[in-house]
């Protein structure tokens, strides 16, 4: 397998071009959709390179419960530099599983929590909470109940008949695409390997807008949908944005109004390949195909030798 | 974690009830014409409940604002203070003010501004007004 088990481990980089431009040049469902994918695939192939370091790293460790023969140098002259990258691999691993069970287990709690926050309350989609402080969210189905959409008075009482509605229609969205699971994959993605993290801020604002552009279509209006998103985002500045403020560019709020301020997006446009974004989702589908196929070819590679190292 | 959660055989159906329960506790409460005992809400509740089941919530129900007490005799009245839509906004503000990562599990209408995207923010608004 040589060289090839560390290139899913950097292939993720690959991706940073197609984050960055996929939301200027795609319908924001396909970005989505598309973004999400690519950082599974990125993901999964990086974890597993991860994991068969570790096996090679962990056989030849004192005390180590595996086979002798994994320990033996001709599985051990299959990775480059093997005992550092082995046990580089254990130190890296440990923490991504415990970052990714803990994103899960969170996950669900926060889920479980909220429909339980409003358990006793009629069964209706939209739930109306009596509170100050103004929010407005779509809970996902969990433990046997439906989605909901709860919102809070505070919210209700700063916008329009028609904002509202936007503001429904925009959490309905949410609601319907199931939008929550390409969330969490894009989650888990960049917690398995950290170069993906813009990645997973690309993917979270191209669900956000998706789910502006349902609601647009669905109220008939951009300019309203525009103005209930300025609205609710200027009374809910109470929770600071965890970005370096004036280092940073336009936050995503600004930018969902002013692409709602804009023209619609086509649905179904595909860059063309000699453009900077039709260059930058190539180089994102080689990237993942080289690295689904490195991984691939590692996992194989290092079966085998295993398998003729384990006496039977 | 929460100690219930401890030493119960079924802890997933138990928590489920957990919310609709502190809700039915308040709404025979709310029922009431003036402050009441924990028996007296007891009777009144449906379903068989052992008497510090319904303490325990009831107390439960106090810390978080929702029900007061005070002492009658050599026991306590209780008596409600929020109705059922109250009790759960104070519930779904615990939650999202107990998540760190709340924006990527319920996905929210709004994220944060910085001080330079509310000023963008306002001016990309007038722009709206003005049309």
């Amino acid at each position: 397998m040589g060289v090839f088990v560390f290139l899913p481990l950097v292939l993720p980089l690959t991706a940073w071009p197609i984050a960055r431009v996929a939301e200027q040049y795609l319908h924001p469902r396909r970005s989505t959709r598309l973004l999400s994918l690519i950082g599974g695939v990125l993901a999964v192939s990086s974890t597993l390179c991860l994991a068969l370091l570790v096996v090679v790293g962990t056989a030849q460790l004192p005390g180590n419960p595996l086979p002798d023969g994994w320990s033996d140098p001709e599985v051990r002259e299959a990775v480059p530099c093997d005992e550092v990258a082995g046990k580089a691999a254990i130190g890296a691993l440990v923490p991504v599983a415990v970052s990714c069970t803990g994103t899960v287990w969170r996950h669900h709690r926060a889920r479980r929590r909220a429909q339980d926050a409003i358990a006793g309350l009629p069964d209706a989609l939209v739930t109306t909470l009596p509170d100050d402080k103004a929010y407005a969210y779509a809970l996902p189905a969990a433990s046997g109940k439906p989605g909901r959409i709860v919102v809070s008075t505070a919210m209700l009482a700063c916008l329009s008949g028609s904002e509202q509605r936007a503001m429904i229609a925009h959490e309905q969205a949410h609601l319907a695409g199931r939008h929550h699971r390409y969330l969490l994959a894009a989650q888990l993605a960049a917690r398995a390997n950290p170069l993906l993290r813009p990645l997973q801020r690309a993917v979270a604002y191209c669900a956000e807008r998706w789910a502006d552009e349902e609601a647009a279509r669905e109220v008939g209006d951009r300019t309203v949908t525009a103005r209930a998103v300025g609205k609710a985002a200027l009374v809910s500045r109470g929770t600071p944005a965890a970005t370096l403020a004036g280092f940073a560019a336009p936050g995503p709020v600004p930018r969902r109004v002013a692409a709602l301020l804009g023209p619609v997006p086509p649905a179904q446009y595909w860059p063309p390949a000699w453009t900077a974004p039709g260059l930058a989702a190539w180089i994102a589908a080689a990237g993942t195909a080289a690295s689904a196929v490195s991984s691939a070819n590692a996992a194989v590679a290092l079966f085998l030798i295993l398998q003729a190292a384990t006496p039977l | 974690m929460r100690d219930q959660d401890k030493g119960d055989l079924r802890p997933r159906s138990r928590r489920r009830g957990q919310g609709e329960l502190e809700a039915q506790v308040l709404a025979v409460l709310r029922r009431a014409c003036g402050p009441v005992t924990a028996a007296w809400v007891q009777e009144r509740l449906e379903g068989p409940l052992a008497y510090t089941t319904v303490m325990t919530i009831l107390a439960r129900l106090q810390a978080k604002g929702a029900v007061t007490r005070q002492r009658a005799g050599r026991s306590f009245v209780w008596r409600a203070e929020s109705d059922e839509a109250g009790l759960a906004a104070l519930r779904m503000r615990r939650v999202l003010d107990g998540q760190d990562d709340r924006e990527a599990v319920l996905a929210s209408f709004v994220t944060g501004l910085t001080a330079d995207d509310e000023r963008l923010l306002r001016g990309l608004l007038i722009e709206t007004a003005r049309d």
